[in-house]
Order: structure tokens, then sequence, then C-alpha cells
């Protein structure tokens, strides 16, 4: 295996409450897809957020090989992708879904480049990929949360990184629509030669394709391995401090609380 | 009724004048789109006192007004970007301290001014029938150089004005872009102090935006029906002060209210907004 394509050493971030993150160790080799877990506070989207370079910390981040500080420069910023939990917007706000997800194109093409032919065709294709295609022209704020998501993957793929951040892509969506969405994110984990870092304080929704789980709890790493022994009854009532139970059946797990 | 009209229009200040609304207009209404997209009204309240204060402030040292107020608005616009990205405070809270400082100085300047205040209050209400050839020439220049920053970042402007956080990682120098905005926003209100004045301005930096709110889904013709729009008002308005002798600033003021009202009343997209919610209204029913 390579240099890790993300490295964090002693990561820590203070804030005047206190610290969300504290002397994070964390390496990501290319290609895998790891799942970052914890109840709400954990500091989760704070990992991300440095990550992503939206954050201050001290210690030191390794991506691709290079030290980064919290700025980033204009090439480091490309090979990352984001997907925030929600794509807030105004129902009248002036951009089409297909101009939402050109957008995602606009940093690689740099200034003075119009999107050509290429770029559409791409965009085209990760609609139909991601099923809203046939909402290229409607207006985004009129478009349901769940079709917002999939317009927002399909921005964030346009932009062809070699990272993909998600920042609980599914928490405010119903249960069928969280479920096509996940599965959408394995079919593109398939796809797509990309690492993928996914935050979720629901370990009940987490897409098959994730193999390697982080459990954070008050902004330490308490638990890095495979998802399987995550998702174990005593690591679970420990990291949400409440009684969970994960039993089998069939060759399936199912998870009981009250 | 068109005849005056066309009389005044053989004397040169009155030829200044109506280049000076068409400026004034298009400037504005395309600044205006910034301001309605992100949310931002406060930019322009707070740079149209900046430039006030600056004004008054060059009043009191004997500096041409129009340039202390610029410096003052490019100073605001330097402070107010790194302030709202760089604090844990709202973009919204900072533009209200900046607002009430320069407010407060701009009338501490009207209080020590000791000549007559008369020139102090022009900047307040504008006065379009004292422009120079130079004042023109000045709105021009600025009017040009928004329009070549439009035209030329249109794709990254889309971007930011969609969402700041995700145009930044995405590559996009979403950070230039909004400093270049808040420089420009500077400059257009600084220059603009002396056709509709320091205190009107903010009508013309918010509604002509909020027009097309009510008319379009597509950024670019959102930004052709803010600036007719805004031109509209400005122009309108300086015919019905000529007309029934009403001061200039109030009448294009009013103008632009009136177009903003008439989009609202007919707004396509209220409409099928409308229709949308009553047609899940009705499926909902009949489930």
């Amino acid at each position: 295996m390579g240099k890790p394509l993300i490295e964090l050493e002693g990561v820590t971030v203070r804030k005047a409450k206190g610290f969300p993150l504290e002397g994070i160790r964390l390496e990501v080799s290319h290609g895998e897809f790891v799942g970052i877990i914890g109840p709400n506070g954990a500091g989760k989207t704070t990992l991300l957020n440095v990550i992503a370079g939206f954050e201050r910390f001290e210690g030191t981040l390794h991506l691709f090989g290079r030290r980064e500080s919290w700025k980033r420069s204009r090439e480091t910023r490309l090979r990352i992708g984001y997907v925030p939990q929600t794509l807030p917007i105004d129902p009248a706000f002036p951009i089409l879904a297909s101009e939402a997800v050109m957008t995602g194109a606009v940093g690689r093409l740099g200034p003075f480049r119009s999107p050509g032919k290429e770029e559409r065709e791409k965009a085209t294709a990760l609609m139909e990929m991601m099923r809203v295609a046939h909402l290229a022209d409607r207006p985004l704020g009129q478009l349901s949360g769940g079709e917002r998501q999939k317009v927002s993957l399909a921005r964030a793929i346009l932009q062809e990184p070699d990272i993909l951040l998600m920042d609980e892509p599914t928490a405010a969506l119903d249960i069928a629509v969280q479920r096509e969405v996940l599965s959408l994110v394995n079919e593109l984990h398939r796809r797509e030669a990309m690492t993928f870092l996914f935050v979720t304080h629901d370990f009940t929704m987490v897409p098959a394709a994730m193999r390697r789980a982080v459990l954070l709890d008050q902004g330490r790493i308490i638990f890095d391995g495979d998802v399987a022994t995550a998702v174990s009854s005593e690591t679970l009532s420990g990291l949400f401090r409440y009684p969970i139970e994960i039993f089998t059946r069939n060759g399936r797990r199912y998870v009981s609380y009250d | 009724m068109t005849e005056p009209l066309i009389d005044a229009l053989a004397y040169p200040p009155i030829q200044r004048a109506a280049i000076a609304c068409v400026l004034c207009g298009a400037s504005c209404s395309l600044l205006s789109v910034f301001v309605v997209l992100m949310r931002m009204p406060l930019i322009g309240v707070s740079m149209s006192h900046a430039a006030f204060a600056g004004a008054v402030l060059g009043m009191l040292l004997d500096v041409n007004p129009f340039l202390s107020g610029l410096v003052l608005c490019l100073l605001t616009a330097g402070a107010l970007g790194p302030l709202s990205d760089r604090t844990d405070m709202a973009p919204e809270n900072v533009l209200a301290i900046l607002f009430s400082l320069l407010m407060g100085l701009a009338f501490l300047g009207m209080g020590i001014l000791t000549r007559t205040k008369a020139g102090a209050l022009s900047l307040m209400w504008g006065s379009l029938l004292s422009l120079s050839r130079m004042d023109i020439w000045v709105l021009a220049a600025i009017t040009l150089l928004l329009v070549l920053f439009i035209i030329l970042f249109f794709k990254e402007i889309r971007s930011v004005l969609f969402n700041r956080r995700l145009a930044a990682s995405s590559g996009i120098p979403e950070r230039p872009i909004y400093y270049a905005l808040l420089f420009l926003t500077g400059a257009v209100v600084s220059s603009n102090l002396a056709t509709v004045g320091g205190l009107l301005i903010f009508a013309l930096l918010v509604q002509p935006g909020a027009t097309a709110l009510q008319l379009t889904y597509d950024l670019r013709t959102f930004f052709i029906i803010s600036m007719a729009s805004g031109i509209g008002a400005c122009v309108l308005g300086l015919i019905a002060s000529y007309l029934f002798d009403l001061p200039s600033g109030a009448a294009v003021v009013l103008m632009a209210t009136i177009i903003f009202a008439a989009a609202y009343v007919f707004s396509p997209k209220r409409r099928r907004a409308k229709l949308q919610k009553g047609n899940l209204s009705h499926e909902n029913d009949s489930r």
C-alpha cells in the first residue's frame, strides 16, 4: 500500500467552549470508504471541516503526501469534493438543477473558460446516474430534499475529486430516500476510483461499501477498525450512552433500542 | 407633455442628469442582484453610510467629498470581508456594528461642520442638476468596471451566489470574488452620492433585485430585468420629478417601489408556487 492520502497527527481544534477535536491521529489510504460515526457534538463535522480546509487546527495534516494548513491551494481544493448535510436554497433562487450540477466543474475549468460540450455530457451522465436527469430544467429550490441531495452528489462528482467528504448526507431525508441515496453512494464507490469519508450519527444507515468505521466521542477517536466490529452492542451502547442491542437473524443484523 | 421634456434635454445640466440617471440605475441595480441573492441588504446601508460619512469628513478636511467617500467605502469593504470571515459573528451583526459606527461618524462630522450644512445635506438626498462632467465620467467608468466583472466572471459569480462554502470547497476563488464585490459596492455607492444621495441609494440597491426575483429563474435574465427596472425607475422618476416638480431622489425611489409592487402582483413565479401548493394539497386530500 502506498502513502496514505489523508494523514492527521495530533490534530486539535480549540473553541471558546472547549475542544471539539483533541489529539486526532488518522490515516486513510486511496480507495478506502471510511465511516466517521458518533453522537451529536462528537466532533465528526469538525473533523471533516479540518480535512476540507474550513477549520483552523493545531497539529499536522498531510493531504496527498503534502503538509497542509487550514488554508488550501486551489489545486488541493480541486482534489477534495464536499457534500453537505442539506442544500438550503430559497425556492425563488435563479438556478436550475443542471446549472447547480455544473457549478462542480467551475473550479476545475478555471477563469475565462466556459463549460463545453464534454462538460455538459459529463453532467448529464452524472444526473442520469443519480436519477435526476428528468429534473435538469427545474429550479433547484423547487426540488425535494432527496432530489437536491442527489444533485449535490452529482455536483461533487463532476468536480472529479480524489477524496469525497460527505457530511451526514442522508440525515434530513425519510427512510425510503435515505436507502436510495445510500445505494447511489455504493454505486459511486464501485464506479469511481475515489476515497470516501462518510460522516453519520445514524449507525443503522450506512452504505454497504463502508468497510472501516472510526468512532468519535467528545472529540477523540475511541475505535478505528472494521464496521462489523464497530457495530456491536457493547461499543455502540458505550458510544451513545444508551442501551443498544444488536442481534443477527437469518444472516441479517438487527438493531434494537427502546 | 413631451415637448417641455425635449426642450429641457437641450440644456447640459439636464443632459448630464439624464445620463447620470441611466448610469446610476444600471450600476445600483446590477449590485442589487448580489445584495438580494446573498441576502445582505445591510451591505447597501453600511456602504451608503460609509460614503456619506467619508464625504462629510472630506468637507471638514477640505478634501474632494467623492474621494474621501470612496476611501471610507473601500476601507469599510476591506474591513467587512475579513471581519465577517474571521470572527464567530454573523456577517449581519458585523454589518450592523459597522453601520452604527459610520452613522455616528457622519453625524459627528455634520455637528462639527461649521460651514453651511447644505452641501452635506445634498449628499444625503443627491443633487442631479449640479453634476459635473467629471462626475459623469467617474460614474461611467465604475459602471463599466462592474459590467465587465459580471461578464468575465459570470460562472464563478453564479457558483458563489449559489453557495459560498461549496464554491470555496470546489476550488473557485470565492474570497477574491466576494471581496471584489464589496469593493465594487463601495465604488458604486460613493460615485452615486451626488445622484440619488447616501440615504435613498439603499432603495436602488435592493428593489431592482427584488423585482427580478419575482420574475425569472435564469440568472442572466435576472441581471437584465434588474438593470431594466433600475434604469426604468431612475428615468421615470426623473421625468416625474421634472413634470410635477418633485424632489428627484424621492421620485426615483417611489418609482422603484411601484415597479417592484407590479412585479410582485403579476409574478409568474408566485403564481406557479401557488399552483404547485394547490396541486399538492389536492393530492394529499385525495389520498
